[in-house]
C-alpha cells in the first residue's frame, strides 16, 4: 500500500530548527527573486551585490539601514505585543502620526532654551502618550463593547493622516512654518533634536533597542507578561485563572499605541526635525505588521527582522542605478514575507515523505497515549 | 504486514470490510500495532477497549480519516485505498463521530443531504424521503426541525440517518452511548439491531462491557493498540472480556468503601437559592440549594445539558448568578474567580484544554496558572523561573504526570496526563473545597483510578468535594450524598445508603414526572 506525505506536529522545537528553517526560507525567497530578476533581463548577482553594498556594506550603508530600522522596530514591537494577545492593532500608522504631532507640538510649545535633558524625555514621552491615547479610542470600545479593533484601528489611521495633513497643508496651524509660502512644518528647536551617532543615525536606536529588550523582559519574566501569554493562548483559561482579561486588553492596546507613538516621536526628533507629513507617511506603521508577523511576535525577533526589511527597503533606490526597477524591491519584500511566514508550518510540523525522511522518528515511549 | 490469506476465520460469511496489519503512530507512540479486524455483513460488531487502546484510531482508518502507516484495508476482499472520508463514503463506509458534524441552523433534511451531489430534488421530496427513511428505522425525527432544537439523542439519529441515506453498508458508531441517557441508549441499540438485520454491518465502539455483551454479535478487543482477541459475543462473559481488556482477570474494580464516614464537619460550601442564566439567556439553574460538608463528597448526577455546567461555572465565578454561595464562611457571590480561589475553592472544569489549561503553553506555565502571583513563584511581579520549575517537577513526580518536555505545549500531551496535572494543581496548595466536573471523562482506567483516589483523599483530608459527572456509576460510587439534576432543578437527593440507581436514572431523564 502506497503511503503519502505525513505531517506531524514536532512538539518542542529545537533552536536549530527554529532559526534554520526561516533562514532556509529566506534563501529560497532570494533565489526565487533572482529568477524574477533574470526573467526581467537583469543580472541577479549584480543586483543582489548592489543591494548588499548600499544597505549593509560599510558604515554609511549601515547608517542608512539602521536609521530606517529604528522606527520599524518600534512599530514592529507595537504590532507584536498586540498580536501576541490576538488583538489586531493595525493602527500603528495612525498612532505614529499622532505621536509625531504630539512630539513636535510639545517641542514647539516649550521654550526653545529648555535644556535637552528635559526637552527630549518630555517630547518623546508626549509622543508615546499620544499614540496610546489614539489606540485607546479603539481599545475601550473593544474591551467594553467588543467592537472589532481591526476596523476601528484601521479607520483611525485615516483620521490621523487627515489630521496631520490638515495641520500642515490645510490650515495655518501652530505646527506650520508661517514664514514660508510653501506649506511646511515649523523646524523644532535644536534642544529637541536627538543626538546624532553617525550620518543620520540618531539616539532613537537606543530607544528602539531598549523597547525590544524591555518588552521581552515584560512578556517573559513578569507576572504581567504571564497574564498576557495566557490570555493570548486562551481567554477561557485566563478567566478560569482569574486574570482581568478586559483590563489587560485595554492596557496592551495602549502599550502597542505607545510604541507606535514612540516611532513617530523619534522620527520627528531624530530625522525630520519638523512635522513633515510627506516623510512620515511612508507606511512605517503598516510595515511594522509585516515585521511582527515575520518575527512571529517575538520582541527579540523583531529587531533583526526590522533591520533586514530596512536594508531591503533602503537598497531599493540603488537598484535603479543598475537598471532594476524599484518595484522589484517590493516584489522581493513580498516574496520574503510569504516565504518566511509560510516556513512556520515546517517549524511546527515535521513533514515526512515516503522516501526522503527529513528526520527519522525513533519510537519514544513517553506515556503519551493516542 | 500480514498476508490476507492468513486472516482469522470469519463466521457468518466473508468479511465485507477488513483490516490487515494496520499500524499507526502518533508522536512516536504506537496507537495501533499490526491490528487485524474483520467485519461481516449483517452483524453488530463490538469494538471494546480502554480509552487510548486504539479504538478511535482504528475506526478513523476504516472511515478514511487517517491513513495507516502500514497495513491495508480490504473491502469485499479487494485492497482499498482511502484518501479521505469522502472516498470511504463512496464505497459505503460511514462513521458517526463522538462529536457530531451537523450544521445546527440547518434542518434535519438539509443535514442529511449535506455535502451530497446536487440532484433534482425538491425540498419537499427530500423531506419525504428522509421521513420515510426515519420511519423505516423507527426514528422519530421531524425532517423540518432545525438541528439546534433537537436533543443530543435526536441529533445522533440524524447522523445515523445521514449515513443510511448515503447508502452506507458499513456503519461505524464511535462511543455512541457516551452522550446518551440509559433509556436513549436502549433505543439506539434497537435501531442498531434493525440496521444490521437489513444486511448492513455495524461497528459499535464502547468501553462499557455491559453494552458490548448485551448488544453485539461479535466483539474485538483492543489493548494498547494491539488486537487482544476477537470472538462471538455469546461465547464470552465479563471475565473473558476483562481479561482481554486488561490482560489479567484479578484487576477488580476498586472495592466499594464504607457508606458511613466520621461525622461530616460543618458545611464548607453552602449554596442557597442560586439561579443562573444560560448562554441563550434562558434560566439554566432554578433555585439550587445544597451544602457540602467537610469530609463529604456530594455527587451531582444528570444527563449533560441540564444545568450542571452552568451551576459549576457559577460556583467558580465564571458565570453571573443570583443567590448565595458561601465558601468556608465567606460570601462569594459576585466575587471574581480569583477571590473565590483565595476563599478556598479549587475547581476542575470539564474543559481541560482551553479552560483548565492554556493549550499552546508548556506544562510549567500551566502548573502555576493560579499560583504564579504568589511566592515562591514570583516576587515583586517578577517570575522566579527556577521555583516554577521545581514546583512543576514536584507535581509531575507526585501525580505521575508523564510525557512533559521542556517547552512542549500541553496540547500535545495525552488527556490522562493532563488531567493528572490539573488535579495535582488543584489539590496542592491551600483550599477547603474541590469542585470537579467530569473528572475522569475520556481517561483510561489507570488514570481514572488515580483521579478517583485523589478525590477520595480530599475527603479523607476533611475537605468538601462536589463532583459533577455524567457517568452515573462513577458518581454513585464516589458520593456520600447524591443530587440529581434535571432541566435546571435538583430533582432528587439521596444519602449514600438510599441510592437506587434505577430511580436515579429515571429522575435524570425526567421519568419521575411520568410516574406521578
Amino acid at each position: 500500500m502506497s503511503r503519502g506525505v505525513r505531517v506531524q506536529p514536532r512538539g518542542a522545537v529545537r533552536p536549530g530548527i527554529r532559526l534554520g528553517i526561516p533562514l532556509a526560507a529566506l534563501v529560497a525567497a532570494l533565489v526565487a527573486g533572482g529568477l524574477v530578476l533574470l526573467a526581467a533581463g537583469n543580472d541577479p548577482i549584480e543586483a543582489y551585490r548592489t543591494m548588499f553594498d548600499s544597505s549593509m556594506n560599510g558604515v554609511n550603508a549601515w547608517t542608512r539601514t539602521l536609521t530606517l530600522a529604528t522606527p520599524l522596530t518600534l512599530t514592529g514591537l507595537a504590532a507584536a505585543i498586540a498580536f501576541r494577545m490576538r488583538v489586531y492593532n493595525i493602527g500603528a500608522e495612525g498612532q505614529l502620526y499622532m505621536g509625531a504631532i504630539a512630539t513636535s507640538g510639545l517641542a514647539l510649545w516649550l521654550p526653545a532654551d529648555t535644556p535637552s535633558l528635559v526637552m527630549l524625555p518630555a517630547i518623546i514621552l508626549a509622543g508615546a502618550i499620544a499614540g496610546a491615547v489614539w489606540a485607546a479610542f479603539a481599545a475601550v470600545p473593544r474591551a467594553l463593547l467588543g467592537a472589532d479593533e481591526i476596523i476601528t484601528t484601521l479607520m483611525l489611521n485615516f483620521v490621523a493622516l487627515s489630521f496631520m495633513n490638515y495641520l500642515i497643508f490645510g490650515s495655518m496651524s501652530f505646527w506650520r512654518d508661517p514664514e514660508r509660502p510653501v506649506p511646511q512644518g515649523l523646524a523644532l528647536p535644536e534642544s529637541a533634536e536627538l543626538p546624532i551617532l553617525s550620518g543620520r543615525l540618531h539616539w532613537g536606536i537606543f530607544v528602539a533597542a531598549g523597547a525590544a529588550i524591555g518588552l521581552w523582559l515584560l512578556m517573559q519574566r513578569t507576572t504581567w507578561g504571564f497574564d498576557l501569554r495566557t490570555i493570548g493562548d486562551s481567554e477561557a483559561a485566563a478567566r478560569y485563572a482569574g486574570m482581568p482579561v478586559a483590563a489587560r486588553i485595554i492596557v496592551v492596546l495602549g502599550i502597542s499605541g505607545a510604541l507606535a507613538g514612540l516611532a513617530g516621536a523619534v522620527e520627528v526628533s531624530g530625522v525630520t526635525g519638523r512635522l513633515d507629513p510627506k516623510s512620515l507617511a511612508v507606511d512605517i506603521g503598516f510595515t511594522g505588521i509585516v515585521v511582527a508577523a515575520v518575527a512571529r511576535t517575538n520582541p527579540l525577533g523583531v529587531v533583526p527582522v526590522a533591520v533586514f526589511l530596512a536594508a531591503i527597503t533602503t537598497s531599493g533606490s540603488s537598484l535603479q542605478t543598475v537598471g532594476v526597477q524599484s518595484e522589484i524591491v517590493l516584489l522581493l519584500q513580498g516574496l520574503i514575507f510569504l516565504s518566511v511566514t509560510a516556513s512556520e508550518f515546517f517549524v511546527t510540523n515535521r513533514v515526512e515523505t515516503p522516501r526522503i525522511r527529513l528526520r527519522s522518528a525513533p519510537p519514544e515511549p513517553e506515556g503519551a497515549g493516542a | 504486514m500480514s498476508d490476507p490469506a492468513s486472516a482469522v476465520g470469519t463466521p457468518g460469511g466473508a468479511a465485507v470490510l477488513a483490516g490487515r496489519g494496520l499500524t499507526k503512530e502518533f508522536y512516536g507512540v504506537r496507537a495501533l500495532d499490526e491490528v487485524d479486524f474483520d467485519l461481516v455483513a449483517g452483524e453488530v460488531h463490538g469494538l471494546l477497549g480502554e480509552n487510548g487502546a486504539g479504538k478511535s484510531t482504528l475506526c478513523s482508518i476504516l472511515a478514511g480519516l487517517y491513513r495507516a502507516d502500514a497495513g491495508s484495508v480490504l473491502l469485499d476482499g479487494e485492497p482499498l485505498e482511502l484518501r479521505s472520508p469522502i472516498d470511504a463514503g463512496k464505497v459505503g463506509i460511514g462513521m458517526v463521530y463522538q462529536h457530531f458534524r451537523l450544521v445546527s441552523s440547518f434542518t434535519v433534511a438539509e443535514n442529511v443531504a449535506l455535502g451530497m451531489k446536487r440532484r433534482r430534488t425538491s425540498r419537499r421530496q427530500l423531506e419525504t424521503e428522509v421521513a420515510e427513511l426515519a420511519d423505516v428505522h423507527g426514528f422519530e425525527v421531524d425532517p423540518t426541525a432545525q438541528v439546534w432544537q433537537l436533543s443530543v439523542g435526536e441529533q445522533q439519529r440524524v447522523e445515523i440517518l445521514r449515513q443510511l441515506y448515503r447508502g452506507a453498508r458499513v456503519l461505524i458508531l464511535d462511543e455512541p452511548t457516551a452522550v446518551l441517557a440509559p433509556q436513549e441508549a436502549e433505543r439506539l441499540f434497537e435501531a442498531v439491531r434493525q440496521i444490521a438485520d437489513q444486511g448492513r454491518a455495524v461497528v459499535l465502539v464502547s468501553h462499557k462491557m455491559r453494552e458490548i455483551l448485551g448488544h453485539t454479535d461479535r466483539v474485538t478487543v483492543l489493548r494498547h493498540g494491539v488486537n487482544a482477541g476477537s470472538g462471538i459475543t455469546s461465547d464470552l462473559d465479563v471475565t473473558d472480556l476483562r481479561q482481554m481488556m486488561f490482560g489479567t482477570s484479578d484487576h477488580d474494580p476498586a472495592p466499594r468503601r464504607d457508606s458511613h464516614h466520621e461525622d461530616a464537619g460543618r458545611p464548607v460550601l453552602r449554596v442557597t437559592d442560586l439561579r443562573v442564566t444560560g448562554d441563550r439567556g434562558v434560566p439554566a439553574v432554578h433555585s439550587a440549594t445544597f451544602s457540602v460538608g467537610r469530609g463529604e463528597i456530594v455527587g451531582v448526577a444528570g444527563v449533560a445539558g441540564n444545568g450542571q455546567r452552568e451551576l459549576h461555572e457559577a460556583l467558580a465565578g465564571l458565570r453571573a448568578a443570583t443567590g448565595s454561595v458561601v465558601i468556608d464562611d465567606i460570601e462569594c457571590n459576585g466575587r471574581t474567580s480569583r477571590q473565590r480561589a483565595a476563599a478556598g475553592l479549587s475547581y476542575i472544569p470539564e474543559d481541560r484544554l482551553g479552560t483548565a489549561l492554556a493549550p499552546g503553553l508548556p506544562l510549567d506555565h500551566n502548573v502555576v496558572l493560579k499560583s504564579y502571583r504568589r511566592p515562591p513563584h514570583s516576587r515583586l511581579g517578577f517570575l522566579r523561573r527556577r521555583r516554577i520549575q521545581e514546583t512543576t517537577e514536584d507535581l509531575t513526580d507526585a501525580f505521575d504526570v508523564r510525557g512533559a518536555r521542556k517547552g512542549l505545549q500541553v496540547s500535545l500531551m495525552s488527556g490522562g496526563n493532563l488531567q493528572k496535572a490539573i488535579v495535582g494543581r488543584e489539590v496542592t496548595g491551600p483550599h477547603e473545597v474541590l469542585v470537579t466536573a467530569a473528572p475522569t471523562r475520556g481517561l483510561d482506567l489507570a488514570a481514572a483510578g488515580a483521579v478517583r483516589d485523589h478525590v477520595l483523599a480530599e475527603r479523607a483530608a476533611g475537605r468538601g468535594v462536589l463532583v459533577f459527572s455524567e457517568d452515573l456509576a462513577e458518581v454513585v460510587d464516589l458520593a456520600d450524598v447524591l443530587l440529581v439534576m434535571f432541566q435546571g432543578e435538583i430533582v432528587g437527593r439521596f444519602a449514600r445508603d438510599e441510592v437506587d440507581v434505577d430511580h436515579v436514572g429515571l429522575l435524570m431523564t425526567g421519568g419521575a414526572e411520568e410516574l406521578t
